[in-house]
């Protein structure tokens, strides 16, 4: 998967101007910036949520926009920020819907295996009856992963997927998010706002600052002091936890 | 699973309910030892119970997918003015072409005349409309009550520079009700509702995972935009074909789709549509028979209908802003 020369505007506003990467198989890749540096709105132009104004989204070997939109649910999925949902759903029946792209509304044998496999991978089998109006925002958010396991597709793409959770169940996402690669084989790009979940669990980082990419490389050649300083526009230290950088900034 | 079977069995209750509504309101009254007599109440009632029976259909799954495409429970596609844009189409066609034209002496012609002006002029303004305040439900809701008198006041003014013979003739139409049924239409109307159905049915299959929102439907693999461009294009004949038999009911939609919601508690639209139709049978067949039996006509069930509609409109949104 790659992206050449992307461009988007919002109301004469550029957002993202001419961006260009190309994503490695099997790894997770972050993508970090300071607010409207324009990674959200690649993401959601790698995903074919957001139409570009420009550039173009290669994947596996079609640009995203020929691909019919069933098919690439098979190959590619995305899970945004908000998911409010007015439907009285159980855990299980959200699940379910990650089969959609394969069986529409009625699941086979083989679905319902999957859907299962994929509640006991997120360890939500007490939960499996629940609404999911009645969860925590942590246990939400853990359904809608097993939703997207269910979907079984090779790139997972994640908008701050740590938003709004604490620091235990953001760095229990983060484990998952590296479970995911490791485990599963899929290849992960996700938007974080927390630098250090980028460092420590990531394979790339991708640093996003007014729209252009400034650095896109793996974490110990991002994770640099001058390179930070220069996006964030803020001091940084690099200090080394477990072999790999962690940054401190005041 | 527990859930399936007991909506399987309120769906039973219902239907029976509804079937006990119908039976009652086709006999009681019925001198059947006169075989006269008998013949003209049947003839008298039949048109009506199909055209109830219909209306419920046509307004019930029309609301249930409305709802659905916009994301919110109280809203219907009457409280947005689509009833009152078909009478200001309808009005307009008639003082076009004239009642004593061709087109307007085959009422067929002239209705499905009616339904493409409608299905096209409702789509545009309405996804116009969703696009532009970004699927915000309340300025959906103000808008589309401004909107919803705007074509009250066009077509009252057309009328007034209308004819007065021309008028006249306008009015039995117009106002129809269900003490004076389109009767001509029915069987055009049916075919009218049962060719969308079919011809929309891999949409309709979509409603479940729309409901899931814009991103996670795309995500699923839902051609979003064109999908809800097609529901749109049939709530509006839907609601066309129902305001064209039996008039403007206003709050119809809103008490028989949030009843089945509140009923079934499901997300399963084969579900919902059906207990939403069930209940509007229920609600204008047993409304009818107690209009005609108890009060001797002389107060029309629309009313009845637009008072209790009326308050559980303010029910539901109270109940709505508490959460």
């Amino acid at each position: 998967m790659f992206a050449k020369k992307l461009t988007k505007q919002y109301d004469g506003k550029t957002v993202v101007d001419g961006v260009s990467f190309e994503i490695p198989k099997q790894a997770v890749i972050s993508m970090i910036g300071p607010n409207g540096a324009g990674k959200s709105t690649v993401l959601n132009i790698l995903s074919r949520l957001i139409a570009r104004d420009g550039g173009e989204v290669d994947f596996e070997g079609k640009d995203i926009t020929q691909w019919k939109s069933r098919d690439l649910a098979k190959r590619l999925a995305i899970l945004t920020q908000t998911n409010n949902i007015q439907m009285k759903l159980t855990v299980r029946e959200l699940v379910t819907f990650g089969r959609f792209p394969y069986s529409g509304n009625h699941t086979t044998k083989e679905d319902e295996e999957i859907i299962s496999r994929a509640i006991a991978y997120m360890e939500l089998e007490e939960f499996e009856d629940r609404f999911i109006d009645e969860l925590s925002g942590g246990q939400r958010q853990r359904v809608y992963i097993a939703m997207v396991i269910a979907q079984d597709t090779e790139y997972i793409l994640l908008d701050e997927p740590t938003n709004n959770l604490d620091i235990y169940h953001a760095t229990n996402m983060m484990k998952i998010v590296r479970r995911l690669c490791d485990e599963l084989g899929k290849t992960v790009i996700l938007v974080l706002h927390e630098i250090n979940y980028a460092a420590f669990y990531s394979d790339y980082i991708c640093a996003f600052k007014d729209g252009k990419i400034e650095k896109f490389g793996t974490v110990k050649e991002v994770m640099t002091k001058e390179t930070l300083a220069r996006i964030y526009n803020v001091d940084f230290e690099i200090m080394e936890i477990e072999g790999k950088p962690l940054s401190i900034y005041y | 699973m527990k859930g399936n079977i007991s909506n399987l069995r309120k769906l039973t209750i219902l239907g029976i309910l509804v079937m006990l509504a119908a039976v009652l309101y086709m006999t009681i009254g019925v001198k059947f030892a006169n075989p006269k007599l008998f013949h003209y109440s049947m003839k008298i009632r039949t048109p009506k119970l199909a055209a109830m029976l219909i209306t419920a259909f046509a307004i019930g799954s029309a609301s249930i997918v409305f709802q659905s495409i916009i994301n919110n429970t109280i809203v219907t596609p009457c409280l947005l003015g689509m009833n009152s844009l078909y009478t200001l189409i309808h009005t307009a066609v008639v003082f076009a072409f004239g009642t004593t034209s061709f087109i307007m002496t085959k009422s067929n012609l002239a209705f499905g005349i009616d339904l493409v002006l409608m299905g096209i002029t409702a789509t545009i303004i309405y996804s116009y409309l969703f696009k532009k305040t970004g699927h915000n439900v309340l300025y959906v809701l103000l808008v589309g009550t401004v909107l919803s008198s705007f074509f009250s006041s066009i077509q009252s003014t057309l009328t007034r520079v209308m004819d007065p013979n021309e008028y006249d003739t306008l009015l039995a139409t117009l106002v129809a009700s269900f003490n004076n049924i389109n009767t001509e239409i029915i069987v055009f109307s049916v075919l009218v509702l049962a060719a969308l159905a079919f011809l929309f049915r891999k949409d309709l299959a979509l409603l479940d995972v729309i409901t899931l929102g814009k991103n996670q439907a795309i995500n699923l693999g839902v051609d979003y935009d064109s999908c809800i461009r097609r529901l749109l294009l049939c709530v509006t004949l839907y609601i066309a074909v129902a305001t064209a038999m039996v008039g403007p009911i206003s709050f119809l939609g809103l008490i028989i789709a949030n009843l089945s919601r509140q009923l079934l508690k499901t997300y399963r639209h084969s579900e919902l549509i059906l207990g939403s139709t069930l209940f509007g049978m229920l609600v204008l067949v047993a409304g009818q028979l107690v209009v005609e039996r108890v009060f001797v006509y002389s107060v029309p069930v629309s009313v009845f209908i637009t008072l209790w509609g009326g308050i559980y409109f303010l029910y539901l949104i109270l109940r709505n802003s508490r959460r």
